[in-house]
């Protein structure tokens, strides 16, 4: 069964451009069926929305200018940004997951870069993005930055889909949990350990610099996390190294750990899938969405993700176990 | 000589020796309580998954028992050995022997009293009731179910399962075969829709039609709160259970018969009057009536709607998840899903959820035991009902009519074949005629 649930579901972007063509992530009846086969409620009848919308999608999200308040080089090719919004987008983007599509002011949609949201204030109104230099669009933000010193920049959100398996993340409580991070992974991870903490939860960060550097550590402390500075991969073997295998099979086993994120490349989170089955644990596993994500609402398909069990998914909107795709 | 024909051919007691069955029934209405009652006296370790945080479903807001033909077939139950819950709706009537259009020796039971005694009875008898817990899927090897899936992904496993989901709702489906979701007792919002459990396991769900091409059916009526009316409906209420009060000639509507589930109600004078019932609440037998309208009428002037919350609007949407299945009431297709109430066919009413619960939860324990299963003869209305709704389905205009010993078709098909009687001791010399009296008190485990 599709246990698969849409982000958007039930927001004020819900019903979406899907639900006209017949594709609603949610719905039986606007998949094309014509009875109501609600596996995955999640408490609104997107039907009923749809049809109270005069069978019309909601209005889309908008671009909005942010006004650039710093920029701050972390590390070599990593920059934070810390920008203005609205007070009503710093709150919707207080949340683990959160991300939204910047672009430079002049250039076309296929600008957009796709960036996970690190801290968000809604008091201030501001949000944090944390952004490496990597390819042509990020090259050519950092590129008009240092030429024409642009105090704007173009922001579409807010999206929520960053993570995968948010449900066990929003459900572990006064429990044991193990952050694994890696490179600009330590940015989204952020908000991740605020819920945990938030629950009551033990935290622990295992943060390898990657390419840059540990820009995050003195956050973490203060959330009241334990931070250990640890370099996670073999990146020849492209696999875990072994000494943090052994720590995280003593962290499971004997620590009682219940849950782990995984927030760096593809083969981090299928390495911790691989051990959690070779155990046998019933450890949650949530991490970071690593697919390509273009346009964000499901209709440009370059997110598209096939889980084990054959179905392909639109992953910048629907909500999967990680255990669907890393197994 | 296999190992399975040696074990088929073992006497029935030895094989019974030890044994454990345990029967998981989704959906707590009547149907579902009716056959965890005859799962348990059968022996069985019965749970019922009840996905609201109260059992009896609609029954919460129904009420009409042993009019017209319920009565014989309440007083079979009995005969049957399936007496505790026409004992509980006896025991709770606010009114006995109630004449109403086109209904005679109605009694109806008080539905803010009755829900409480069906759940303390099901306690007695050591039925596991699982409220609020709502199931979304199933497991399968080959055609046999081995668990069923909770919406909170836990698994209950069972050896032998009964639907009685029921047919109504959810709200995509009273919103497009209806006028939307009206807030009726199954608070879909609150604890989700219903799943129709045959249809995940891929037997696919047949639809009852109030027209050529036009799905499912409102439900036949509201309820008013009865502090809301004028005093005089009020005392004649209380001292008579039922009142009839004329509707205006220019509101009258005999096409919104069509549209109604209860076609026992479906008459003319329910068109051109306001039948108006003694349940606690008052039930106004209509699907649904604007409340502007409503209160132009002498003694409405205030009223309101308590079930559903939106009765002047709508009401909720039927019949749109039927199993195929025999008369033993096995789901085909499947081996070891059984089906009851409306999720059986086009039945209407307690007395007939009751029914099918009875038989479903009684042949659900004698399939695990390689028991053959039991038909109710058709010399009983009961069996006779579930016979005639099975062989009506199949005809061009099956799907459109419903089933019930109170009124339709299958009235005037019961008063035909001389199974209409009020005369309690030929129904029990009926049943055990056919030597089946108390079958479903007995205890097989």
């Amino acid at each position: 069964m599709n246990r698969s649930d849409c982000i958007d579901a039930g927001t004020e972007y819900c019903p979406c451009y899907l639900a006209e063509v017949g594709e609603c992530i949610m719905c039986s009846q606007l998949q094309g069926k014509v009875f109501c086969d609600c596996t995955n409620w999640k408490g609104v009848c997107i039907l009923q929305e749809y049809v109270w919308n005069h069978a019309r999608s909601k209005p889309s999200r908008g671009l909005f200018r942010g006004q650039i308040l710093g920029a701050e080089e972390v590390a070599a090719d990593v920059l934070l940004l810390t920008l203005q919004v609205n007070r009503t987008l710093a709150r919707e983007l207080n949340q683990p997951g959160a991300y939204v599509f910047l672009r430079p002011p002049g250039t076309a949609e296929y600008f957009d870069i796709p960036t996970s949201v690190m801290r968000a204030d809604e008091r201030l109104e501001t949000i944090v993005l944390a952004l490496q230099q990597r390819g042509v669009k990020t090259k050519y933000l950092f590129k008009q930055r240092t030429e024409k010193a642009d105090q704007e920049i173009l922001l579409r959100g807010p999206y929520w889909n960053g993570i995968l398996g948010l449900r066990h993340l929003k459900g572990l409580h006064h429990a044991k949990a193990l952050l694994l991070l890696r490179g600009i992974g330590q940015a989204p991870a952020v908000p991740v350990a605020k819920k945990l903490r938030q629950g009551g939860n033990e935290v622990e960060v295992l943060l390898d610099p990657g390419r840059i550097k540990n820009f995050t550590t003195a956050l973490f402390q203060e959330m009241g996390c334990r931070v250990l500075p640890k370099i996670i991969l073999d990146l020849e073997k492209l696999t875990l190294r072994a000494d943090v295998l052994a720590y995280l099979r003593e962290k499971i086993l004997t620590d009682g750990v219940k849950l782990i994120y995984c927030g760096g490349p593809v083969f981090l989170t299928q390495g911790v899938s691989n051990l959690l089955q070779e155990l046998r644990s019933q450890v949650a596993l949530v991490c970071s969405n690593n697919t390509k994500l273009c346009c964000g609402e499901g209709v440009c398909g370059s997110c598209q993700t096939r889980l084990k069990n054959g179905t392909r998914v639109k992953s910048c909107k629907t909500q999967i176990d990680p255990w669907e795709v890393y197994r | 000589m296999s190992s399975g024909v040696l074990f088929t051919e073992m006497p029935d007691m030895e094989r019974r020796l030890g044994r454990v069955v345990k029967v998981v029934i989704i959906g707590g209405g009547w149907a579902g309580c009716a056959a965890a009652i005859t799962a348990r006296k059968a022996g069985a370790e019965v749970t019922v998954l009840e996905k609201t945080d109260l059992l009896l479903g609609l029954g919460n807001v129904g009420g009409i028992m042993r009019n017209n033909g319920r009565y014989t077939a309440a007083e079979e139950l009995k005969a049957l050995g399936a007496e505790d819950l026409i004992e509980i709706t006896d025991r709770v009537a606010r009114h006995k022997n109630v004449h109403f259009p086109g209904h005679r020796h109605a009694s109806l039971y008080d539905v803010t009293k009755v829900e409480p005694m069906v759940r303390k009875k099901l306690k007695e008898l050591g039925v596991n009731i699982r409220l609020e817990t709502r199931a979304v899927d199933v497991e399968k090897e080959g055609s046999a179910l081995k668990r069923i899936v909770l919406a909170d992904e836990k698994v209950i496993e069972g050896d032998v399962f009964i639907e009685a989901t029921g047919s109504t709702g959810p709200m995509g489906n009273c919103l497009r075969y209806g006028n939307g979701c009206c807030m009726c007792i199954l608070r879909c919002p609150s604890y989700g829709p219903r799943i129709s459990i045959s249809q995940r396991a891929g037997v696919e769900d047949l639809l009852g039609q109030r027209g050529d091409e036009l799905y499912g059916a409102f439900s036949g009526s509201c309820k008013l709160a009865k502090h809301s009316l004028g005093s005089e409906i009020v005392e004649q209420l209380d001292k008579e259970g039922v009142v009839v009060v004329p509707v205006p000639v220019e509101d009258v509507n005999l096409k919104k018969l069509d549209y109604k589930v209860c076609q026992q109600y479906a008459l003319k004078e329910y068109a051109e009057n306001l039948v108006l019932l003694d349940t606690g609440y008052v039930k106004l037998m209509t699907s649904y009536y604007p409340l502007e309208k409503l209160r132009r009428i002498p003694g409405f002037e205030h009223a309101r709607y308590d079930d559903p919350y939106s009765g002047g609007k709508g009401n909720s949407i039927r019949y749109l998840s039927m199993a195929p299945r025999n008369n033993a009431l096995k789901v085909l297709g499947l081996d070891n899903l059984f089906c009851a109430g409306e999720k059986a066919g086009l039945f209407v009413g307690h007395t007939e959820a009751m029914s099918t619960g009875s038989l479903a939860g009684h042949n659900s324990v004698r399939h695990c035991l390689g028991m053959p299963l039991l038909e109710l003869p058709r010399m009983t209305a009961i069996g006779d009902l579930i016979a005639y709704a099975n062989e009506m389905i199949n005809r061009p205009d099956g799907l459109k009519n419903r089933y019930t010993f109170s009124g339709g078709k299958y009235f005037t098909h019961m008063q035909e074949k001389d199974l209409y009687t009020t005369d309690v001791e030929a129904i029990q010399e009926r049943i055990n005629r056919v030597g089946l009296g108390r079958i479903f008190a007995e205890k097989f485990l």
